[in-house]
């Protein structure tokens, strides 16, 4: 029904003349309005509360009544709920599009001059960063027109450390990222990711490392494993659908070129890598081993000299793989065992693989075709563990070049609960000090430079309406706690009322 | 403002002097009149002779009066010495209103009697208000420019000061140190923060954390740096706050007191624009107490009828 309160000339706010539903004659209305004003019924009963005058000498005190069984609405199906929480949304028709943004490519990412600009993510790219997960639902991509990250001085060093790995054959850099919450780790990943598939990388993503550990995914032990091992098969099908999607085109480019004796019967020799990995997707009793034959296939050099391939070899691209939520797979999983015994994190092959990749191996590269591995904490959920804490400040000190013998170097607390495989798993980085390529890199806040040009990027976008000046970028930087990047995001969205 | 010239003390003399004069010719007249009154039954109406007063000799009146005078003329209003005071007050003020004065603020401070100290002062239970219009006149007195005040003046005014001076021991005003640090301090409920100031681009810790550790919500923040932030100062200065005792919200407010007053010694100029944002003032509210009876400091159990 329409309102009768006309916002415009306020008419409602005259004093109208009393009118009874009795009274002979038409309503007086105002000339202008074509919804008549409805008096009120003067027969209604007034309410109970008003009725009669005060009563004494009666209780007071409210009476039990029967309720009536309250008509209740379905509740929405089983994983509506959940299905509208992760919802991603990446596109806001009302907000402004900025002109004159840039795209990330394989020239903007290696351009200082950007630096502190915001640059949109290609559209094309956007369903192969949805498959691998890239966006959370948290990160606000729904308040601007098209999706787009800030060049920092850490995206920039990216950009050059990929497109070193790019040059240099078989290179492979280490990182864990840490930083306080809101300082863009997540963000990072993707950024990273967005580099791979513009370098058209195989992009190797685990977006919710917590999924893997929460008994949420089917489990089963790992046939001639000792000591036993377990294996996550759905999880596994769902980690290749994801590679397969975003990586379509380069797998679908690549062929079979080794012995897989175990799924032999299922292998045809000129089958590509997407077929590959497809298998274990529609057959995820399989994904383990099917897994496993695409990550030796990834690794490959060369072609095997038994194998029957149907193609020539060709070389394989550099690889990334991300996870992003470290400190989960570093305490016992809520798995048990038949013994129901608590299974550690580390006895999960899946969880297993990704952290032995971690691992500086003499023998044998761990990925022979080069890469990046990013493996990334998280500071909203974070499971307190102390033995990867002090792991973490070991690694940190003794890249600051503190010796493991000096005082200054973090010691173990002799009365805390070691978890020993943990520590074992840092241990040789912990105390090597040699090679850069594995590094904790920490995430700090954005330099006003680039905070600046975040704010100019709301304003443009019109969610920022306010003159972008030194001052202005300055006083939200230090409201920020120096910049830190998703806190910025949370003042510059709340919308001002222009002065 | 309207002084008016007090006419009292000045005409007190002669009329005091007429209204003795009339009383005298009023007591005359009574007796004669009383001498022929048919009522009385006394037998000295006829013996003695009333003897008519002698003449006054008015040159002698001061030395030896007629009849003993207060030495008040306000000796039969409530409170002489009151109006006696407030008289020479005005009396004062009449004669030099002339003078040249200053604005309120610039006037040297000075700690009158309180309510209490005067009716003490005075020995007469001196109403309110009558204490506050004649502090009215003492601040109108000390507003006359300090290089002109008259002796006379000082001395009036300096009957009614406090024994002691209250403002006399000032503490030393606070200083940026040798590592361009200012420190102020500041509470708020049961919070209570020190703030170190120093020149910087806009760092903030607190109590060794990050902002945004120490005060999660944007308003905590903005409230504990807003002494920078309306004097446009956030990105001028790094702060290093330590807090304790209270919630975050009092915490953030203990913080937004130290982190004004460390600014002063910075910046004592930014005085009037701080003050009117309000981180001057120090609000002095706490937790009011449980009373017994209560369920909490004010409420009341519920009514119950039996």
């Amino acid at each position: 029904m329409a309102s009768h309160f006309c916002y415009g000339c306020l008419l409602r706010l005259r004093q109208m003349p009393r009118v009874y539903s009795m009274l002979p004659g038409p309503l007086v209305t105002a000339p202008f309005h074509t919804t008549p004003p409805r008096p009120a019924n003067p027969m209604a009963r007034k309410s109970r509360s008003l009725e009669g005058p005060p009563k004494y000498r009666e209780s007071k005190s409210a009476r039990m009544r029967k309720r009536k069984p309250v008509e209740r609405s379905r509740p929405p199906a089983v994983g509506e709920r959940k299905a509208l929480r992760k919802r991603i949304v990446l596109s806001n028709t009302n907000a402004l599009e900025v002109p004159g943004m840039q795209d990330l490519s394989e020239e903007t990412m290696l351009d200082s001059r950007l630096r502190g600009s915001v640059v949109g993510l290609p559209l094309p790219m956007l369903n192969q960063l949805l498959a691998v997960q890239a966006f959370k639902p948290t990160q606000g991509w729904s308040i601007f027109r098209r999706p787009g990250t800030v060049l920092r001085r850490e995206t920039l060093e990216m950009g050059r450390l990929v497109n070193r790995i790019g040059e240099e054959k078989g290179k492979v850099f280490k990182k864990i990222i840490t930083g306080v919450r809101g300082s863009g780790k997540s963000v990072y990943l993707l950024q990273a990711m967005a580099m791979g598939f513009l370098k058209n990388w195989i992009v190797v993503t685990v977006p919710e490392p917590q999924d893997l550990v929460i008994a949420h995914t089917a489990y089963g032990t790992l046939p001639g494993s000792n000591p036993v091992q377990y294996v996550q098969n759905a999880a596994t099908a769902a980690l290749l659908s994801r590679t397969a999607i975003a990586n379509k085109e380069v797998l679908s480019g690549l062929h079979i070129s080794q012995n897989h004796e175990g799924l032999k019967s299922l292998l045809q020799p000129n089958m590509t890598l997407e077929d590959l990995a497809r298998l274990g997707v529609q057959t995820p009793s399989i994904a383990w081993p099917v897994f496993q034959a695409l990550w030796a296939e990834l690794a490959a050099t060369e072609a095997a000299g038994n194998a029957d391939i149907g193609k020539p070899f060709k070389p394989r691209p550099p690889m990334l793989v991300t996870v992003d939520g470290l400190s989960h797979w570093m305490t016992n999983s809520r798995y048990r065992s038949a013994e129901y015994e608590p299974i550690h994190a580390h006895d999960l092959v899946f969880v297993n693989h990704f952290l032995s990749l971690l691992q500086p191996t003499t023998s044998k590269p761990t990925l022979p075709n080069g890469g990046l591995l990013l493996y990334a904490t998280s500071a909203s959920n974070n499971p307190t563990i102390y033995s990867f804490d002090i792991a973490l400040k070991q690694i940190i000190a003794s890249q600051n070049g503190i010796d493991p013998s000096s005082p200054d170097f973090p010691r173990l607390d002799p009365y805390a609960k070691i978890d020993e495989r943990v520590l074992n798993l840092f241990n040789n980085h912990a105390r090597s000090t040699e090679t850069g390529e594995f590094e904790v890199r920490s995430l700090g806040g954005l330099t006003t430079d680039e905070a600046r040009g975040l704010l100019e990027h709301f304003a443009c976008s019109g969610l920022l309406r306010e003159k972008v000046t030194e001052e202005l970028v300055g006083e939200k930087w230090s409201l920020a706690g120096g910049g830190i990047i998703g806190e910025m995001e949370r003042i510059a969205r709340r919308l001002r009322a222009i002065v | 403002m309207a002084w008016q010239r007090p006419n009292c003390i000045v005409n007190a003399v002669p009329t005091a002097h007429l209204a003795s004069h009339w009383r005298l010719q009023t007591r005359s007249l009574l007796g004669s009149r009383r001498r022929i009154s048919p009522f009385s039954t006394s037998s000295r109406r006829d013996a003695t002779e009333v003897q008519p007063a002698p003449e006054i000799d008015l040159s002698r009146f001061f030395a030896s009066p007629a009849r003993i005078i207060p030495s008040s003329p306000a000796y039969f209003s409530g409170s002489p010495r009151y109006i006696d005071h407030l008289l020479h007050l005005e009396h004062i003020l009449a004669k030099y209103a002339s003078l040249p004065t200053v604005a309120p603020n610039e006037a040297p401070r000075m700690a009158w009697f309180k309510l209490a100290q005067f009716r003490d002062f005075v020995g007469e239970n001196v109403p309110t208000r009558k204490y506050k219009s004649l502090i009215k006149i003492l601040q109108r007195l000390n507003r006359i420019d300090p290089g002109l005040v008259p002796d006379e003046v000082r001395q009036a005014l300096k009957s009614f000061l406090r024994p002691g001076n209250p403002y006399a021991n000032k503490p030393a005003p606070a200083v940026v140190d040798e590592l361009g640090r200012s420190r102020g301090r500041g509470k708020r409920k049961e919070a209570s923060a020190v703030v170190s100031l120093v020149e910087g681009e806009g760092g903030v810790m607190v109590n060794g954390k990050n902002i945004l550790q120490a005060f999660p919500r944007i308003h905590d923040r903005e409230s504990a740096l807003w002494a920078l932030r309306c004097t446009r100062r956030l990105d001028k200065y790094n702060v290093w706050a330590t807090v304790k005792g209270g919630g975050v919200t009092g915490q953030a407010e203990a913080v937004t007191l130290a982190t004004a007053r460390a600014l002063l010694v910075h910046e004592p100029i930014l005085k009037p624009v701080l003050r009117q944002a309000g981180v001057i003032t120090v609000d002095a509210r706490r937790v009011e107490r449980k009373k017994p009876g209560h369920v909490k400091a004010r409420k009341m159990p519920t009514w119950v009828k039996r």
